[in-house]
Formats: structure tokens, sequence, C-alpha cells
């Protein structure tokens, strides 16, 4: 207990820090802001795009399709959020011998990792992500009920997780090879098939999100219960035990990644 | 304090071949190239100790280093540090210890130096009131007042390295590891920063192990110094006992009132040395005569007399051989197997 209260005050200590810093520049942060949220209206515009050529996929119409959509950008979002540096983890940290200064200070060297930065891009996400689940609820697509609050949260965090996950474990490869930045924007880039029903593609793509860089479980298998479709013990059950296996199998590939960090000559 | 036993580090990395044919090849092949940097190297150092670590670039100091700060996971052998295995308890071990790289600095960059203090009382878990005592002392030996207030980065080198090494004792390690702490600094600043290891290290008994180039920091710093050369411990022992075992040649410079009554004589034959151990050179313009020589072989007192009997001596200068010539020796791996 002790030791959870003295990291969230460190993390209160460090991510401050980090704020003061960004803030010292205000421009590129509403510049980024703004870039971010540009992206995300010209996915949703695609999506209206292809749908007008072609009125329902695979027997999924737009407004679920939409759902969908707005469902994988939350988990999505809170990953970027909170875990960005870990991109600099596979691209400079451990080439340079930055990683140093994390194995040195007395606290968890992951922990130290993602209070270092926050990613205010993410707010993108998150802002599109909830405006297209609350037009899809308005529109009487989902029905949502009360208890169904908890289950979408636990699903957000879930979904999270093997974001983390993933990006985590693609960049512990840096330890053997320096930089692994190209492996974790391959994998990365698969969190794009998981904004559509997985049906839609080939049976390799489908197996590969699923098994091996479990993307399906982040937003497709969980919105399958809100649409109604499936049980929750099916979905959010699914999910989180896939969330935990990688979680752990990610960490200990850290951890072990770690043992064999090499430094940069000075 | 700390204990370290046959401690080596082998880096592995894939074999590479010149050339862009080299390069596809390399891809292709499975061939590992093995440097070991560390090679089974064993010592103990006592609590309030000061020890120079010593040898050339690449010869394996910074590794070493490394494997005592918790940074680098030794390949074989282990090293304690008061009791702690840095590669199984990183963090406990972190919590004792205190590291300076030079070429690095481990405060936040864009904030001003107060707020890397901060958060440095926050991250090392110091109380209010050991807080206030370590400030108040490294404020007086560090003047960290005048600057402390500005963002690290426009900070000078030396007030950086200064920052530093306060950075580095808020939470009064045990152990404090300096990685060339007086690279690229005037001599005004590197005074200051030695005299402030000399303060820390009487006040709290801290250990000190410091790597450097500068014979000046060893020699105003070190009462022990160990040597490594190609990842081996070559020598290990104090400052004095070194210099015997390899600084024995000496030189001794007269001024004599008739230098041409020195033209033709034979030393070797009238000191009964062999060439090797004795060298003499003559300054006809300023009456200079000079010997350098083994002391080991011959006595300064033989060579002096000789001279007297030859001519009347006005002034006589005899040069011990520098730590930084002992030193050069040692990196030109001149003195192996010795």
């Amino acid at each position: 207990m002790n030791k959870i209260k003295r990291y969230g005050r460190l993390y209160r200590v460090l991510v401050s820090q980090f704020l003061k810093t960004i803030l010292q520049s205000k421009v590129d942060f509403f510049i980024g802001l703004i870039g971010f949220f540009f992206t995300q209206i010209m996915g949703i515009a695609f999506l209206y795009l292809v749908f007008e050529q072609i009125p329902d996929l695979q027997g999924w119409t737009l407004d679920q399709l939409i759902f969908i959509y707005g469902f994988a950008q939350i988990p999505r979002g809170i990953d970027h959020l909170f875990t960005d540096n870990i991109w600099m983890v596979s691209w400079w940290m451990v080439i340079d011998g930055d990683f140093d200064r994390y194995m040195l200070r007395p606290m968890n060297v992951f922990f130290q990792v993602i209070c270092e930065k926050l990613q205010p891009d993410a707010l993108g996400e998150l802002l599109v992500g909830f405006a297209l689940l609350i037009l899809s609820i308005s529109k009487g697509v989902v029905a949502f009920h009360a208890a169904d609050v908890l289950l979408f949260l636990v699903s957000m965090i879930a979904g999270a997780v093997i974001y983390t996950s993933v990006k985590l474990f693609f960049a512990s490869i840096a330890f053997w090879v320096k930089q692994s930045g190209p492996f974790l924007q391959v994998a990365y880039d698969m969190a794009n098939f998981a904004k559509y029903p997985t049906e839609i593609y080939s049976r390799a793509v489908r197996f590969l999100i699923t098994w091996v860089i479990p993307f399906a479980f982040v937003a497709y298998l969980p919105a399958g219960y809100f649409l109604g479709q499936r049980s929750a013990f099916a979905t959010i059950g699914a999910e989180c035990v896939i969330a935990v296996v990688f979680w752990i199998i990610a960490y200990s590939f850290f951890q072990y990644g770690t043992r064999k960090y090499e430094s940069a000559g000075n | 304090m700390i204990q370290v036993e046959h401690i080596s580090k082998e880096f592995v990395s894939p074999k590479k071949y010149p050339g862009l044919k080299g390069a596809i090849k390399g891809l292709f092949s499975n061939e590992k190239v093995r440097k070991t940097a560390v090679d089974d190297i064993s010592f103990h150092i006592s609590e309030g100790e000061i020890v120079g670590y010593i040898g050339s670039n690449g010869a394996g100091k910074s590794t070493t280093i490394k494997m005592m700060t918790g940074i680098l996971t030794p390949t074989s052998g282990q090293c304690l540090i008061n009791g702690i295995d840095p590669s199984k308890n990183r963090m406990e071990n972190a919590q004792n210890i205190g590291v300076v790289f030079g070429q690095r600095t481990q405060l936040w960059w864009d904030l001003p130096l107060s707020e890397s203090f901060t958060i440095l009382k926050e991250i090392y878990n110091v109380s209010d009131e050991d807080y206030k005592d370590r400030m108040d002392f490294l404020n007086e030996v560090l003047d960290l007042p005048e600057f402390f207030d500005r963002p690290v980065r426009t900070l000078s080198l030396g007030q950086r390295m200064r920052a530093d090494l306060g950075a580095a004792l808020i939470h009064n390690p045990k152990v404090l590891y300096l990685d060339e702490p007086t690279i690229g600094l005037d001599i005004v600043v590197k005074d200051k920063i030695r005299d402030a290891i000399r303060q820390i290290n009487e006040q709290y008994r801290t250990t000190v192990i410091l790597t450097t180039h500068d014979i000046g920091d060893i020699e105003e710093l070190c009462s022990r110094i160990i040597i490594i050369d190609e990842g081996k411990k070559i020598y290990d022992g104090g400052l004095a006992e070194l210099k015997d075992t390899y600084g024995t040649s000496r030189r001794v410079t007269m001024e004599v009132r008739q230098p041409e009554l020195f033209r033709k004589i034979d030393w070797e034959e009238k000191l009964h040395a062999d060439e090797s151990s004795i060298e003499t050179e003559l300054d006809d313009e300023k009456n200079l005569f000079s010997v350098s020589f083994d002391k080991n072989r011959i006595q300064v007192s033989d060579i002096i007399s000789s001279v007297m009997q030859i001519s009347d001596v006005r002034d006589i200068q005899i040069q011990e051989t520098e730590l930084s010539e002992i030193v050069k020796a040692i990196y030109r791996h001149a003195l192996k197997g010795r």
C-alpha cells in the first residue's frame, strides 16, 4: 500500500515536470493537437466515402461500423496518452545509452519510462472516440444499460493494456538489436485493422490480429457485446484474459531485456 | 564496502563484412563476434577510500562501473556493493549509490536546476530535515546558489558538473561513482570539484570510485589506484608503490663549470653500468650535463661524486619520472609482462 502511495506521488511529481516543460512551448502543443484532430476527421470521412459506394459490408451497417470505429479509438487513445515514451525506447534510448538513466534510479524501470511523457495528441483520438460513441447511442445502434458502463470501462482498460503490451514487447527487441522502431511501427500499424470488423479480412490477417498481435480483442470483439450480438463473457471476458496474458509476456520480455541491455560506449 | 569477484563482461555482436556486398552477406550470416570488455577482474574497496580507476579508452573502465552501478549485468562473476548485488537488487542498490557521468547529465535539461533537486528529493525519498542539511553542505562546497534558478541547459560545463555532483549526493549515498568528472573543465573549476570530492569523502566517509584521464585528479585525490588494460587488471595499489615499481628511471641534471671536460668520458665504463641503464646529455651553452639512469642499478651518489671529481658543480637537480609518463607507458601497453 505504501508502495502504491509512493508511486502515485512520484507519478504526480514526474508528470508535472513534463507538463511544465511542454507548456514552455504552447504553440507546439496546440499545433500537435489540431493536427491529430484532423487526422481523425479524415479517418471518418474516409469511412463515409467508402459507404456511399457500398451501403453495407458483410452484413454490417454504417452505424454499426461507426460504433466499432469509435469504440476502437478509446483504448488506443488511453494507451497513446500514457505510454507514448515507449517509442523513444525502441528508437533511441537503447542505442544512445540514454536508458542508463532509468537503471540508476531506485524506481521501477517501466514506471520511469511511462512517466517521462504524456502525449497530448491522444486527446484527439479520445475526443473522436467518445463523439462517435455518443452518436451511436443517440441513434439507438447500441442499447446501453447502467451495468454496461462498468463493463465498458473494464473493456477500455483491458484494450489499453493490450496496446501497451504490444508496444512494450516490440520495443524490448531493441535490447538485442539496439533499434526496434521499424518492428514496433509495423506491429502498431496492425491496430488499424482493429477499427473494422475482422470478418472483412482474409484468413491470414484474421489469424494474425487475433493470435499474434491481438488487436481484434481491442475493439471488434468487445463491441460485439454492446451491439447485442454476443455474451459479455465471450467478449469482454476473453479480452481481459488476452490482456493479462499478453501483459505478462511483454513485461517479462522487457524485464529480461533490461538484463541484456548493453548501454553505449562513451 | 565493495567486493568485486571475478567479474567479466562479454559483448556479442553480429559479424560485419566490408562494403555493400559484405552488408548483404552479414544479413544472412549467423556469425557472431565476441568482445570481452572486462576480463575476470576482482578487487575489494573499504569504506571511505578514494580509488582511481584508470586505463586507456576502451580498456573497460566504464563497463566495470556500469556493472557496479547496476546498468549492466555481468556475464560472469559478481559484485557486492554494501552487501547488495546490483544485478539482482537494482533498486535497493540505486538507493545507496550516487553516479556522475562526466559526458552525460542526469538533470532535467529544460527545467531550472532547483526543480531537478526537488524531483530527486522525491525519488530518493529524502526527508525535509536531511534535505536541508544536505543542501546547506552542498551549497557551501559547490556554490550552487549562484545558478540554482537557471534552466540546466543554460549552465556552463563547470556549473553543470557541480550541479550534477550535487544531484548525485542529495540522498547521502554510501558510494559515489565518478566517470571522468573533470573532463573538459578549466583548472579553477577542476580544483573546486576536487576540493568538493575531498570534503564529501572526509565529512561523510563516502567511498569514491573515480575514472579519469587526468593525472591531477589521481595525484590529488586517490590514495589507491587500480589500472586496467584490455579488460584485465594490471595494477592495484598505492600511488607511491606504482612510482616505485614502474617509475625507476631518474634524471639528474648538473650545472658544471667546465663542460668541455665531459666530452670524452665513457660513463658506462666509469659507473660499471650497461648501455641500457644510462644515457647522458651535454648542453654546452648552458653548461648543463644530465644523466638519465635506472635507480635500481646505479646510485645517484655515485654519479654525483664521479662528476664532482671532474669538475666543480654549481647546481644539482634530480627528477623522478612523472606519473603521467608511467601512465602513458601503461596506455601504450609498454609495461606488459613486467
